[in-house]
């Protein structure tokens, strides 16, 4: 394949930050790293307790459903197209 | 390309480790190479002595100690999770390493899988 | 133009317990409408529920499997549910139905059942493997 690893990992995570896996996914980021929060795991965007990491999106079907699209500082929002190409860019992916 | 399955929930209270199990044994039969992380609760499978007679299941120690026979190169467990729920080297089972960093494993393998 | 690639999805979420199926089916129409190819759908542990013929649920509630198998059929992928997987919970076509004697099948067109090796395959060779987990 064509794309280079040294643009990181692309880390796709549905948990809410009380889950056990949550707080593994965040210490397990490298610097060039992303991080994707989904489903449950946009709950951190409004979460005075998680201190997220600078490449982190959230996609915004989610946050919209939670109320959060408004409130939301801390991240990009993207939709499924870009989460399609952030797949195209990265060769390894985890499902947290 | 090599696989890492990664089992966070303990025992007996869901099938999610066991189908994660199967999902292990059948890379190794189509010779992929594969390696098994305990992290968190998930350490609890490699208590010994465990007998599941009384909750009708079968004991999960049988399931891991077949691993080596299907040719799965590596049992790991997460440092911090056996300090937690396994103090004693005396307590787990024999053929696992333990991991000091979960990043780590992770970054050495291709391809990750969680159980569930 | 971005170099198109092919994917496998492993769902492992049930409909209705987890929000897995749903946002696998955004995802991957959002796939095809990027022009990538999906190679396969499979599904394991809880998410074989997806694969029921029998799940009917309020008119005015979203039908998962439904949708998943005209997304399925529309675009000719395959959509395989782990055999073991889908006979502990209930799930059987009409082959299994016969192999164990069973009163019924139940298994959603286009759906087929078939073995782990599809998702070894799907590993050795989509570009991409993406899972759809539960979220509790």
């Amino acid at each position: 394949m064509k794309q280079a690893q040294d643009i990181g990992t692309l880390h796709i995570l549905n948990k809410a930050p009380d889950h056990p896996r949550f707080m593994t996914c965040l210490s397990s980021l490298s610097d060039q790293d992303t991080l994707v929060l989904i489903e449950n795991a946009v709950l951190a965007l409004s979460d005075a307790d998680t201190a997220l990491p600078r490449h982190t999106v959230a996609l915004e079907a989610d946050t919209e459903a939670r109320g959060l699209s408004a409130t939301v500082t801390g991240a990009q929002q993207i939709s499924h197209a870009q989460l399609v190409e952030l797949t195209e860019h990265h060769s390894r992916i985890i499902s947290w | 390309m090599t696989t890492l399955i990664v089992i966070d929930q303990p025992p007996y209270g869901s099938w999610t480790g066991r189908e994660a199990m199967d999902m292990l044994f059948s890379l190794a039969a189509f010779d992929q190479p594969a390696a098994l992380l305990f992290i968190g609760a998930g350490v609890n499978w490699l208590r010994r002595s465990q007998n599941a007679s009384g909750i009708g299941q079968k004991t999960v120690e049988k399931n891991l100690s077949a691993a080596p026979l299907f040719g799965v190169d590596r049992i790991y467990a997460e440092q911090a999770a056996c300090d937690r729920f396994l103090p004693d080297a005396g307590q787990r089972v024999n053929g696992v390493e333990l991991a000091p960093s979960v990043k780590q494993l992770l970054d050495q393998h291709d391809h990750v899988f969680f159980a569930g | 133009m971005p170099t198109l690639l092919s994917y496998t999805l492993v769902i492992t979420g049930a409909p209705w317990s987890s929000q897995a199926p749903q946002t696998a089916l955004t995802f991957a129409r959002a796939l095809i409408d990027a022009g990538h190819r999906l190679d396969r759908l499979f599904l394991y542990g809880e998410g074989v529920h997806l694969a029921s013929a029998l799940s009917a649920p309020p008119s005015d509630e979203p039908h998962w499997p439904q949708e998943w198998s005209a997304f399925l059929t529309e675009h000719r992928i395959a959509g395989v549910a782990c055999i073991a997987s889908a006979l502990r919970r209930g799930l059987v076509d009409e082959r299994e139905q016969a192999r164990y004697e069973l009163s019924a099948h139940n298994l959603r067109a286009p759906f087929q059942i078939a073995g782990l090796g599809e998702w070894v395959d799907g590993t050795l060779t989509s570009d991409r493997v993406m899972y759809f987990h539960g979220s509790a």
